[in-house]
């Protein structure tokens, strides 16, 4: 038995289930350097990242268990909880026993809870398909903020790059300094900061309040309800977001 | 008059339009910019929590017309705009490349006519599908009394046609839009309608037709007999096909028109052959890419005001139903009345809209879009309206006790969905699991189950949940929180609760034009 301690890449944790199986078990799994490090069970044991044990997990999760869940996997892996890896973990190593069946037992707290972190997940990334607001900028390059929970950017490029393909665009993960940059159908992800940034069109501002008055004007003031506004607009999403600024 | 105080003009003159769904449609980006997605995108939600997805705004709000019950109406004293088409694609565009919206909601009073209105509004459309190659959603609102060939234009447009039925009767309509009548609503309707089954396009509300095919000539609404027919009796509904098909040409106003439309009798002649009399759509130039756009891919909806006029939940229930059986409708979206007139036909200006109301029959048109249900289940004889304190499906299940409990772990699907507190979903996934191993009671939390309704209504492996007594009335009590006592004081004379069969909604109109129990 070990605590396990990774790069916090995909492939890392891979290699961490690789671990599991053909060396000692893992009792918890975090990534290097996160904080400081006390083994309470066992030891503590850096796993190696290896693009060929990786390859072997990855290939025997879509053919032991299912394409499905290997999907599931990974949107489970870009959540944002310190569990995710046991979690992820356990409920793979369910599969293996189970089969493609496995996410059909949805009362079993092992799928619940990894139902549970993808539907975290998928749900934000479906957020950020309405909750994000472009600026245009002075070239004509759409340039967006937001601070999603979950690392939920790569989710986005299909639909945003395909919307978009004629403009360019970038979309900044602010909290994690990461932004999709697209152009012409075609995106990636990299490392990223604001400096150099141009300026804004100078018709932004006038879109923007244009927006405003509109988001305003259409509300029924007969039949306000903040509470149900907060509920789909979460508060901590307002920051970035053009009408409630 | 700048662009910031049209766009406030016609966006609070358009601000009581329901519909703002997006879902339908599935396009990648055959344009320059945009695309649709099946399940619909919400950009932003308001301060009174209805979602904004589209940019909803009027054409115009200078109308011609003086419907009693519209903030547009003629002798409204407000302020007056109209867009320039040019205007409206310009906004859209400049709103959709920043993400606030997922397409354009254009609707219009009537300016000058029917006709002119609709050549406008496709103006605009034109430019922003065309000169734009925008790819994102259209719904357009079409103009009672426009002409066909105007209608067809626009359906190669749009995403998603809507004509407005207002009010749920022809009495309501005649007292309170004397210039509108229900054979012009109609008209457009079956167009759409027919020209989706020409076009192999028409799907159908929710799971409805599930597994039926729909673009047949035995859905095609036909043009003759069109006329009523007792609409508040509670006969089945095959009853009512077969009365409606043999009666003549009878006129009730103070019947709901629901069935102004006769339904399709089966095989007189093909959709093929009677294509023509749908009207010229070759005509529709509506190419993008060398590609011919599909018909409103999305289909047609339609809105009803609940409350500026008096008739029963029943009856408004009745007529989507037909809008749904019928016209093979997406949706009907329904309106609380907002009291925006002080004409003596209509609640006091200043009252409350019927929400909760509205509330209630919303879930009720889910029950008939996606759980099977009819309207006669949904009302008992005595019920003309829906219970304010339960929602429908409990209401239902209380007055078919024998038909529960059931056992979760050997229903079939159909028999699941009628389970109080028990989704499509969650339905599923019971479904699911049962192929690998019994559902626990504890499971069904975890499914999705809404257990504090589910509970009285099931069984789990033999075992039942709910109260000490399998009574209607105990249930009741216990799902309301409501003691013994209580219970008891119901049922004494001057209790304040509601007699049997009347209406429990506050804030009807004064002179209510149609009958309010006992039909």
């Amino acid at each position: 038995m070990a605590e396990y301690l990774y790069d916090g890449t995909f492939e890392g944790f891979l290699c961490c289930v690789y671990a599991h199986y053909y060396n000692e078990k893992a009792t918890a799994i975090t990534v290097k350097g996160d904080a400081e490090q006390i083994a309470f069970f066992g030891e503590l044991a850096e796993i190696k990242t290896d693009g060929k044990k990786a390859q072997i997990v990855y290939r025997a999760i879509e053919n032991k268990i299912s394409a499905f869940d290997l999907k599931r996997a990974y949107r489970i892996f870009l959540a944002e909880a310190p569990d995710k890896e046991m979690i992820l973990l356990n409920y793979l190593c369910f599969g293996f026993i189970k089969g493609q069946a496995a996410s059909s037992y949805h009362g079993l707290p092992i799928v619940r809870d990894a139902e549970l972190l993808e539907k975290r997940v998928t749900t934000e990334a479906n957020r950020f398909r309405e909750l994000l607001r472009f600026s245009v900028l002075k070239n004509d390059i759409l340039y967006s903020e937001i601070e999603p929970d979950n690392n939920i950017l790569e989710l986005l490029g299909p639909h945003y790059s395909d919307r978009y393909k004629n403009d360019p665009f970038i979309i900044h993960d602010v909290k994690r300094s990461r932004a999709l940059i697209a152009a012409g159908g075609r995106w990636y992800i990299s490392e990223f900061t604001k400096e150099n940034l141009p300026e804004y069109h100078e018709d932004e501002s006038s879109f923007r309040s244009l927006w405003k008055n509109y988001f305003e004007t259409i509300a029924i003031k007969e039949r306000t309800n903040p509470r149900c506004q907060k509920n789909f607009m979460p508060v901590r999403y307002w920051k970035h977001l053009t009408e409630m600024k | 008059m700048d662009i910031y105080e049209k766009l406030e003009i016609l966006a609070d003159s358009a601000k009581f339009d329901v519909s703002c769904s997006t879902s339908g449609t599935q396009r990648a980006n055959n344009g320059r910019i945009g695309n649709a997605v099946r399940e619909g995108i919400c950009h932003a939600w308001s301060a009174d929590g209805r979602c904004i997805s589209l940019l909803k705004v009027l054409f115009s709000n200078k109308c011609v017309y003086d419907c009693q019950y519209c903030v547009n109406r003629r002798s409204a004293e407000c302020r007056r705009a109209s867009f320039e088409p040019e205007e409206i694609a310009r906004l859209t565009i400049e709103f959709y490349r920043r993400n606030y919206i997922e397409g354009l909601f254009l609707s219009s009073a009537v300016e000058i006519s029917p006709d002119y209105t609709m050549e406008r509004m496709i103006k605009a459309l034109r430019i922003l599908r065309y000169d734009y190659g925008f790819a994102g959603y259209i719904h357009a609102k079409v103009i009672p009394g426009a002409a066909h060939e105007l209608v067809s234009e626009i359906g190669f447009i749009a995403d998603r046609l809507s004509v407005n039925i207002e009010l749920p009767t022809e009495k309501s309509l005649k007292l309170l839009a004397p210039q509108k009548n229900a054979g012009a609503i109609f008209k457009p309707m079956k167009q759409i309608t027919n020209t989706l089954i020409e076009q192999n396009g028409l799907i159908g509300p929710g799971t409805m037709f599930k597994g039926q095919e729909l673009n047949t000539d035995e859905h095609y609404i036909k043009d003759e007999g069109l006329h009523l027919d007792d609409r508040a009796r509670t006969e089945s509904y095959e009853d009512k096909r077969l009365a409606s098909a043999q009666e003549g040409n009878r006129t009730d106003a103070g019947r709901s028109f629901g069935t102004l439309i006769s339904m399709p009798k089966k095989g007189l002649a093909s959709a093929k052959e009677l294509a023509p009399a749908s009207g010229n759509m070759t005509a529709a130039p509506a190419r993008r890419r060398g590609k011919r756009e599909p018909f409103v891919p999305a289909g047609q909806t339609t809105q009803m005001i609940i409350g500026a006029s008096g008739e029963t939940d029943r009856q408004i229930l009745k007529l989507s139903e037909d809008m749904y059986r019928i016209f093979k409708m997406k949706r009907v979206f329904f309106s609380a009345y907002v009291a925006v007139s002080d004409s003596p036909h209509l609640p006091d200006a200043g009252s409350a809209p019927p929400l909760a109301r509205e509330h209630r029959i919303y879930q009720a048109d889910w029950l008939l879009r996606f759980y099977g249900f009819s309207v006669d289940e949904i009302f008992d004889d005595e019920h003309q309206f829906l219970d304010p304190e339960l929602d429908p499906k409990v209401s239902w299940a209380l007055r078919n006790i024998h038909k529960f409990p059931l056992e979760v772990n050997k229903a079939s699907l159909d028999e699941l969905l009628r389970i109080p507190g028990m989704g499509v979903k969650s339905a599923h996934r019971i479904l699911r699991q049962r192929r690998v191993a019994a559902v626990k009671y504890e499971d069904l939390k975890k499914m999705g189950v809404v257990i504090k309704r589910a509970k009285y209504f099931l069984t789990c492996s033999g075992k039942y949940y709910g109260t000490a007594r399998f009574e209607p009335a105990d249930i009741r009590s216990d799902m309301l929180g409501i003691s013994e006592e209580e219970q008891l004081s119901m049922f004494a004379p001057a209790g304040g609760k509601i007699a049997n069969g009347a209406n429990p909604w506050h804030n009807l109109p004064k002179n209510s034009p149609a009958v309010i129990t006992g039909l």
